[in-house]
């Protein structure tokens, strides 16, 4: 009986308009969407990790690599193979990778779990190396911080900071000389992106150095050039195609007056220079190594490029 | 056989692969690139979720693929063998292995940031599945004639009457991988409870069967997998161990229940040496009798996700209508919600309204129907089970769809450089051992279109980077062209004296065959050491057939190196005819290079011409015409069409 007086009572206290009941509404009213968001916001990571951009042409091994990175770990614990196998790609992934953060010259084959060491964790980006497809996978790089979205399958996801940008050639394509005609052409327009973000700074912070890391793959064949043939190779042809544009017919849709702002905007690494080097980039804040090594086979292997993003995330 | 059967993602990494007779690679890199990427065959790549059967198989050095997509997973199921075969199973088992694999791994696949899905288990499935359809598909089943109706190509063999010796004949040939003729003595208890399991899944599926009947037509060539297996069962059993002739009826049935579910390997081994039948048989009991009662589940389980599939594809189909007043209400109140802001996933019927939007677009544009129409169902297909971000209306994320779709259609799929090609045929390097010749090109085109003017336009550029350039008159029926020309030489060379350019005219008046003249002119510029040639042709109605058979002379004589077509940018809808027949006019073995588009000036922002014709043909665009002057022409710039299409004044 006094349960049930109680409760009448408190149905009709909460029914009256007294003071502390509209304070208990208007509290409920305001706080519950603050509180929802908190909830909802702190059940997704809020973080994103900052990535590091794999371009190139097609077949230069991007996706293999991208395969052998992530099964690198668990090479031991598994049997299955340190690669997958792969196919031309039509979409960007990317893969969830973990570098040492105290050494970063560990190799990409230990398990970061087991050594119990500190792990900084970044995305890899595999991108598409197709002509029709690569507009996209660039697009982001004149930006001055640019970034990318961690996850381009799916649409939405927050967008991850890019931290250097490696580019991988086919180093034994590049000896019979039909594939670097193309192969720096991508890189062509890559490394100019990158200079006209260096122009497109605002204010007088100049933006965060973009490291370009050139990977001379498959140096496991026998055809392949070796690393410095591979650099020297594509700074002639680098030259030769900025040579070539500043030559040939304007783009269309480039008015008159638009001309002497392109003129300077155009021309890839430092003016008045013969033959184009990649130490010229310097000056954009774009420093550029190249380095051998090898996905497959008995070659050199693919730890040094592992090092050099380990350092740079 | 199936030579291979692959399954990857779209990103290109592979999940899993069966190989029994290793393909190179660049088989399937090609049918992505053709199917996928640039959408060569009539029907474009994206199409979701369509049976193998309605894929059109891709064929290539000896190879025939069947394929499907799983867009949403963005997985490709495709399966090679040898185009000399005829697989009267193969759209089937590309379709159940889909459904398979999407039923299994569906979770793993959704994984972000990550290339790895644990699939090493699915072996056994495909095995199983394999297996099934060999024996099913082989003979033709009495009991299912539904089936022998839809399939394309039933019946390697004719059918013949279900009794003992059909099923001595027929076992050989259609089934060597399995083994027909090892006995294996089951336990008679587990053969029953099997039978009792499969029951239900027969039933089942047969239900689901009927009810797709009813249903649509389409979907029913895919359901009838099941139904069919199950089926095949009973039959499988008396033809088993018929191949052997010894037994009676009891023990046929366990032994029939044995041998579709064999796997293991030792056992797949008995099959291929069916000779030391007492020998494999004692080896393989032990394993056999745990490998039965593993892969009976197996085969229930396999069975229970495609009829699964099926039902989910049946329901799909039947829960268009709305339901009930309240509930479209409410929707509808939530789609317009998030029509604002946005994280809606986008239906046909929200699309559709808006495609139509943008297909008036895109024909205001000067585009031609087809090819809006295409490029509009290309957007369509993609967005459909799409999520829209935050705040993103439904136009916002078509425009952004159509113009990643133009950028990549416009985009060319290799290197343009003119200049760079002059010189690799001029000027070769030492290791390539070609010997230096002049680099020949030819233009082609409706009449007044502005060939010449083009042409002279081309000239310019060249002399301008220093080339010796020589313009041979290959107009020899138009009369006042070959005059018109040497007017174009005699104004070029007043402006390039200074720069180090030089240029000739090669004519040799009216009435001659135009191939003969081209020809004289390439082996006269080789004798004088010219760099360039630049042909010019008479004009030609795109559908005259006499003018047009004329060409393929034409480039067998000149065998120019670079044949570009001229195109109003002011033309309608017959630019897709013009280019498709040019792009025809030049034989088998030659296609056309590029286009010019003239007139650009003259349209503003109607440049839809350049979409039509690089839907036609596949065939990039090279220039762009201005203007009336010399410099006028420019390099192609894909982001600059783009802006231009989908620019609303």
């Amino acid at each position: 009986m006094s349960l049930q007086q109680t409760l009448k009572d408190l149905f009709e206290a909460s029914l009256t308009p007294s003071p502390t009941v509209i304070l208990f509404g208007l509290a409920f009213c305001l706080l519950a969407p603050i509180l929802l968001h908190f909830l909802y916001s702190t059940a997704t990571p809020y973080t994103t990790l900052p990535s590091v951009l794999l371009l190139g042409p097609p077949g230069a091994g991007k996706t293999t690599l991208t395969t052998l990175f992530e099964r690198g770990p668990q090479q031991s614990s598994s049997s299955s193979s340190p690669v997958a196998k792969t196919h031309t790609s039509q979409v960007p992934s990317s893969v969830e990778l973990s570098v040492n953060s105290d050494d970063p010259s560990t190799s990409y084959k230990t398990n970061l779990d087991d050594e119990g060491a500190t792990a900084k964790k970044f995305l890899l980006v595999d991108t598409p190396g197709h002509p029709k497809l690569r507009a996209q996978s660039i697009a982001h790089l004149t930006s001055a911080e640019p970034t990318i979205k961690s996850s381009l399958v799916s649409d939405g996801g927050a967008k991850s900071k890019i931290k250097a940008v490696v580019f991988m050639v086919d180093a034994a394509a590049l000896a019979d000389g039909d594939a670097l005609p193309s192969t720096a052409e991508y890189l062509y327009d890559i490394l100019l992106r990158l200079q006209k973000r260096f122009h497109s700074r605002n204010g007088s912070r100049a933006p965060a150095s973009m490291p370009v890391l050139v990977a001379a793959n498959k140096l496991d064949l026998f055809t392949a050039l070796p690393a410095a043939l591979v650099k020297s190779n594509l700074e002639a042809e680098l030259g030769r195609i900025r040579v070539a544009r500043s030559k040939g017919l304007l783009d269309s849709g480039v008015g008159q007056d638009e001309l002497a702002a392109n003129e300077e905007g155009d021309w890839l690494g430092g003016d008045g220079s013969e033959k184009f080097s990649f130490a010229q980039m310097m000056e954009f804040d774009v420093d550029i190594d190249v380095i051998g090594g090898s996905v497959i086979g008995d070659g050199p292997g693919a730890e040094k490029w592992w090092k050099w993003i380990g350092e740079r995330v | 056989m199936l030579d291979t059967f692959e399954i990857l993602t779209t990103s290109g990494v592979v999940l899993w692969s069966r190989t029994y007779a290793s393909v190179s690679p660049t088989v399937v890199n090609n049918f992505i690139n053709d199917v996928f990427i640039e959408e060569k065959s009539s029907v474009a790549g994206a199409k979701n979720g369509a049976p193998a059967a309605e894929n059109p198989p891709y064929k290539h050095d000896q190879h025939t693929l069947r394929w499907t997509f799983e867009k949403e997973l963005g997985i490709i199921f495709v399966a090679v063998y040898r185009s000399l075969l005829h697989i009267s199973w193969i759209d089937k088992l590309v379709d159940n292995i889909r459904a398979i694999f999407v039923g299994l791994y569906r979770d793993e696949l959704t994984k972000p940031n990550t290339t790895i899905v644990e699939c090493l288990t699915f072996d056994q499935y495909f095995d199983q599945q394999l297996r099934e359809l060999e024996q099913a598909g082989g003979k033709s089943d009495g009991r299912a004639p539904k089936h022998e109706v839809l399939s394309e190509d039933t019946g390697d063999e004719p059918p013949s009457p279900p009794n003992h010796a059909r099923g001595q004949q027929t076992q050989p040939g259609t089934s060597p991988g399995s083994s027909p003729n090892v006995s294996r003595p089951g336990t008679p208890s587990t053969s029953h409870l099997l039978v009792a399991k499969a029951g239900p899944v027969a039933k089942m599926s047969r239900r689901a069967r009927k009810m797709q009947n009813t249903n649509s037509a389409p979907a029913s060539s895919g359901d009838e997998g099941p139904t069919r297996k199950a089926k095949a069962k009973p039959v499988k059993r008396g033809r088993k161990w018929d191949a052997d002739g010894l037994a009676d009826e009891e023990d046929g049935v366990q032994l029939d229940y044995s041998v579709p579910t064999l796997t293991s390997d030792s056992e797949v081994e008995a099959g291929a040496r069916p000779g030391a039948v007492e020998e494999v048989d004692a080896s393989t009991w032990g394993s056999q009798a745990k490998g039965k009662f593993v892969l009976k589940d197996l085969g229930d389980e396999v069975h229970s996700i495609l009829a699964d599939a099926d039902a989910k594809k049946s329901a799909a189909t039947k829960t268009d209508a709305p339901s009930g007043l309240v509930g479209s209400g409410l929707s509808a109140i939530g789609g317009l919600f998030r029509n604002v802001v946005g994280g809606k996933v986008l239906t046909k019927q929200d699309l559709e309204k808006a495609m139509k939007g943008m297909e008036e677009h895109l024909l205001k544009k000067n585009v031609a129907r087809e090819a809006a129409v295409r490029l509009c169902e290309g957007v369509e297909k993609e967005l459909v089970g799409v999520k829209t971000g935050s705040f993103e209306s439904i136009n916002a994320r078509i425009q952004k769809a159509m113009e990643a779709s133009l950028t990549k259609m416009l985009t060319p799929t290799s290197s343009l450089d003119l200049l760079r090609e002059i010189d690799a045929i001029t000027s070769p390097s030492v290791t390539s051992l070609r010997k230096p010749r002049p680099y020949v090109m030819s233009i082609v085109g409706v009449n007044g279109v502005g060939k010449s003017t083009n042409l002279s336009k081309i000239c310019f550029f060249l002399l301008q980077n220093k080339y010796k350039v020589l313009i041979a008159a290959g107009d020899t029926f138009r009369s006042g062209a070959v005059e018109q020309l040497a007017v174009h030489v005699r104004n070029l060379k007043e402006l390039t004296a200074r720069e180090g350019g030089q240029v000739e005219l090669y004519q040799k008046g009216y009435g001659k065959d135009a191939a003969a003249v081209a020809k004289d002119a390439v082996s006269y510029a080789a004798q004088e050491g010219f760099n360039v040639v630049l042909i010019d042709t008479a004009g030609r109605r795109h559908n005259d057939q006499r003018l047009m058979s004329s060409l393929e002379k034409f480039a067998k004589f000149a065998q120019p190196d670079k044949i570009l077509m001229v195109g109003e940018a002011l033309v309608g809808t017959d630019s897709v005819a013009q280019a498709r027949n040019f792009n025809a006019a030049f034989g088998s073995g030659r296609s056309l290079d590029g286009f010019i588009i003239s007139k650009c000036d003259t349209v503003g922002d109607m440049v839809g011409t350049l979409v039509s014709i690089v839907h036609a043909t596949n065939v990039p665009v090279l220039f762009v015409g201005v203007g009336q002057h010399y410099s006028d022409l420019r390099n192609f710039s894909v982001k600059w069409a783009v802006e231009k299409l989908l620019s609303s004044a």
